[in-house]
C-alpha cells in the first residue's frame, strides 16, 4: 500500500497549497498591490519573507494572492469544460449511430488543433479580465472529457443492470443520471484532475506571454512575465518562487491522477 | 488499400484545415472596428454614408458573411493572404520568413525527444522492476510538470546572466556572419528546455506499452522455444511502438502549443514568436496567416507520423482499415 501513502501526503501538498491561497490575505503581513519605492528589489530575507520586485511589491503576498487567482481560473474553466464535455459525451454516447459517428469524426477534428492557438485567436479580441479567460479555457478544454464519457457510456450501455433498468421501465433521465453517470465518475474525475493541471498550465502561460489576466492582477504567470526583465539583473527570486509553486503543485496534481488512475484503463492517457 | 487510406487520412486533414480557417475568418470578421474604415486610415472621418456603402458594394462586404468567407478561402488557397497592418508587408512574405526557423526548432526537439525517450523508455521497459524502471516512472511526472517558460527563465539566469556563455534570446548575433556555429548556440536553450520537459513522458509511455507487449503470451512461446532474445526484443520493440507513435501523434498539438511560449521566452524568430506578437498588437491578417501555417504544420506532422505508423503495422495494411 505505498501508493496509498503517496496519494495521501500528495494531497496533504495540495490542500495546503489550496488553504494557504484561500487564507492569503491572514497569512501576508503586507497588500499584494502596495508598492513601496524605498525597497525595491530587496532579496529574500529580512522584512520580506520572499523579496521584493520592481515595484517594491512584496512577493510572497503576492505569491499567495496570485495563486487564488491562478487557482480560481483553473477550477472555473475546469468546471465549463466538465459540463460541455460531459453533455457532448453523453450524447454522443448515449444515442449512438451515426449522430455518435458525425460528433465523434468533429471532436478528432477539433483535437488536431492546438487549442493554445485557438485561444490566442480569442484572447486577440475578447482581451477581458480573468472571468473570460476561465471561460475560453473551459470552451476549449472540454474535448478529453467528452472522449471518456462517450466510452464510459458506450460501455456500460451494454451492462447488465442498465439493461435490467431498461426492462423494468426505469425513465431514462434515471437510467442516464442514476446508472451511467453515477457509474463514469471515477473516470470522469480522474480525466478533469488532469483538466485542472491543464488549465493551471495555459493560465500561467498566457499571462507569461502578457495576453492572459490583465497586469493589475496577480497571477503566478504575470509574476512570471516581469520576472524575464528581472533575472537579467540578477533578481532571481522573483521569478523563482512562482515557478515553484506551479511547478509543486501541477506536481501534486499529477501524481494524484496517476494514484488513482485504473491501470487497466490506459486508454484514460490523453 | 494503400490509396484508400491515404485517401481518408487526407480528408480528415483537409476538414481540420477547414475548421482552422473558419477559425481564422471568424477572428477577422468578429475584430472591431469597419473594415471600410480602416481601409482608408485617417481619412475614414470625412467618407459619407453612401460612399461608405460604395466601398462595401466594392470589396464585398455587402454579401453574407459564409460568401466572403469563399471567397478569402479561394484567395488563400492561391497563397494570397493579405497585408500585414503594422509591416505593411504580404502576410505570406513573412510567414516565409519565420518558418524556417520554427521548422529547424521543432525537427530538432522532435528529433532528440524521440532518440532519447525510445533509449531510455527501452532500457526501463526491458528491465521490468529494475531501478531503472522505477526511476523512469517518477522521474518522467517530475519533469513533465515543469513548465517549459520556467525552465527557460531559470536557464537564463543561470547560463547567460550568471556564466555569460549563452546569449539570452535572439536566433543569431546581429550583423554576425549568421553560420551555422552561431545559430547552434541559439538554438541550444531553447531546444534543451523543450526535450527535457518532454522526454520524459515520451520515454514513459513506451517504457508502458513495452511492458504490457512483454506480458503478451506470443513472448513466452517465443523464449520457451529459444528464440533469441536479441530477435524477441526486436519483435516486442516493434509492436510497442505503434501504441507509442499515436500517442506522439496525439500529444503534437500541445507540444507545438508548448513551443509557441518557449518561442517567444527566447525571442526566437519563429512562426510561434510572430502569432503571439500578432495577437499584442492586433495585427488580424498575420494572426490569421500565422494559425494556418501552424494548423498546416500539425496536420502535416500527423500525416506522416500515419505513414509511419502504416508502415509498422501489418493490420492496418492488410485491410483494417478504420
Amino acid at each position: 500500500m505505498k501508493s496509498q501513502k503517496a496519494l495521501i501526503s500528495w494531497c496533504i501538498v495540495l490542500g495546503i497549497i489550496v488553504l494557504m491561497t484561500i487564507f492569503a490575505s491572514f497569512l501576508s503581513s503586507y497588500e499584494p498591490n502596495d508598492m513601496n519605492l524605498d525597497e525595491v528589489y530587496s532579496s529574500p530575507g529580512g522584512g520580506h519573507l520572499l523579496g521584493t520586485d520592481h515595484l517594491g511589491r512584496d512577493v510572497f503576498s503576492r505569491l499567495l494572492e496570485g495563486g487564488k487567482v491562478t487557482l480560481t481560473v483553473a477550477s472555473v474553466s475546469v468546471l465549463v469544460s466538465l459540463v460541455i464535455g460531459v453533455l457532448y459525451g453523453g450524447i454522443s454516447g448515449y444515442v449512438g449511430g451515426l449522430v455518435d459517428t458525425v460528433m465523434m469524426r468533429f471532436l478528432e477534428a477539433l483535437i488536431t488543433i492546438p487549442s493554445l492557438i485557438i485561444i490566442l485567436a480569442f484572447q486577440a479580441f475578447m482581451q477581458g479580465g480573468m472571468w473570460s479567460m476561465a471561460l475560453i479555457i473551459g470552451v476549449t478544454g472540454w474535448l478529453v472529457t467528452a472522449r471518456i464519457v462517450r466510452s464510459e457510456f458506450i460501455r456500460l450501455k451494454d451492462a447488465e443492470f442498465v439493461k435490467m433498468a431498461i426492462m423494468f421501465g426505469t425513465p431514462m433521465w434515471r437510467i442516464i443520471s442514476g446508472h451511467m453517470l453515477r457509474n463514469s465518475i471515477p473516470a470522469i474525475f480522474v480525466v478533469t484532475l488532469f483538466n485542472f493541471a491543464g488549465a493551471i498550465f495555459i493560465e500561467v502561460s498566457l499571462s507569461f506571454l502578457g495576453i492572459g489576466v490583465p497586469p493589475a492582477i496577480p497571477s503566478w504567470g504575470n509574476m512570471l512575465y516581469y520576472a524575464q526583465n528581472d533575472i537579467l539583473i540578477g533578481a532571481w527570486w522573483i521569478g523563482v518562487f512562482p515557478g515553484i509553486m506551479i511547478f509543486i503543485t501541477i506536481l501534486a496534481i499529477n501524481f494524484i491522477g496517476e494514484a488513482l488512475k485504473d491501470p487497466e484503463r490506459r486508454r484514460l492517457d490523453a | 488499400m494503400t490509396v484508400k487510406w491515404i485517401g481518408k487520412r487526407m480528408m480528415m486533414g483537409i476538414i481540420v484545415l477547414l475548421i482552422v480557417s473558419f477559425l481564422s475568418f471568424f477572428i477577422m470578421h468578429a475584430a472591431p472596428g469597419d473594415p471600410a474604415a480602416a481601409f482608408y486610415g485617417g481619412n475614414a472621418q470625412t467618407l459619407n454614408a453612401a460612399e461608405k456603402e460604395r466601398i462595401s458594394r466594392v470589396f464585398s462586404l455587402d454579401r453574407p458573411v459564409i460568401a466572403q468567407y469563399g471567397t478569402w478561402l479561394a484567395e488563400t488557397v492561391k497563397g494570397n493572404l493579405g497585408v500585414s497592418y503594422k509591416e505593411g508587408r504580404p502576410v505570406s512574405t513573412i510567414l516565409m520568413e519565420r518558418l524556417p526557423n520554427t521548422l529547424l526548432l521543432f525537427g530538432v526537439t522532435l528529433f532528440f525527444i524521440s532518440i532519447g525517450s525510445i533509449w531510455l523508455g527501452t532500457t526501463a521497459g526491458m528491465k521490468e522492476g529494475s531501478l531503472w524502471d522505477k526511476g523512469l516512472s517518477t522521474v518522467s511526472i517530475v519533469t513533465s510538470s515543469i513548465p517549459a517558460f520556467w525552465l527557460g527563465i531559470l536557464f537564463i539566469s543561470f547560463f547567460a546572466v550568471k556564466l555569460g556563455v549563452l546569449p539570452s534570446s535572439g536566433t543569431g548575433d546581429i550583423g554576425g556572419e549568421g553560420g551555422f556555429v552561431d545559430k547552434l548556440r541559439y538554438l541550444f536553450m531553447p531546444a534543451a528546455v523543450i526535450i527535457l520537459t518532454h522526454v520524459g513522458i515520451y520515454a514513459r509511455f513506451l517504457q508502458e506499452s513495452i511492458k504490457v507487449e512483454s506480458r503478451n503470451y506470443y513472448v513466452t512461446v517465443a523464449r520457451a522455444n529459444g528464440v533469441a532474445e536479441q530477435v524477441i526484443r526486436k519483435g516486442i520493440l516493434r509492436n510497442a511502438s505503434i501504441p507509442y507513435l499515436n500517442y506522439i501523434g496525439m500529444t503534437i498539438p500541445s507540444f507545438v502549443g508548448g513551443s509557441i511560449i518557449v518561442e517567444s521566452l527566447f525571442s526566437w524568430s519563429g512562426l510561434g514568436q510572430l502569432t503571439v506578437k500578432a495577437v499584442v498588437t492586433k495585427d488580424f491578417p498575420l494572426l490569421m496567416g500565422g494559425i494556418l501555417l501552424t494548423g498546416l504544420i500539425v496536420v502535416v506532422s500527423l500525416f506522416v507520423i500515419d505513414l509511419i505508423t502504416y508502415s509498422l503495422n501489418p493490420r492496418l495494411r492488410k485491410g483494417d482499415v478504420r
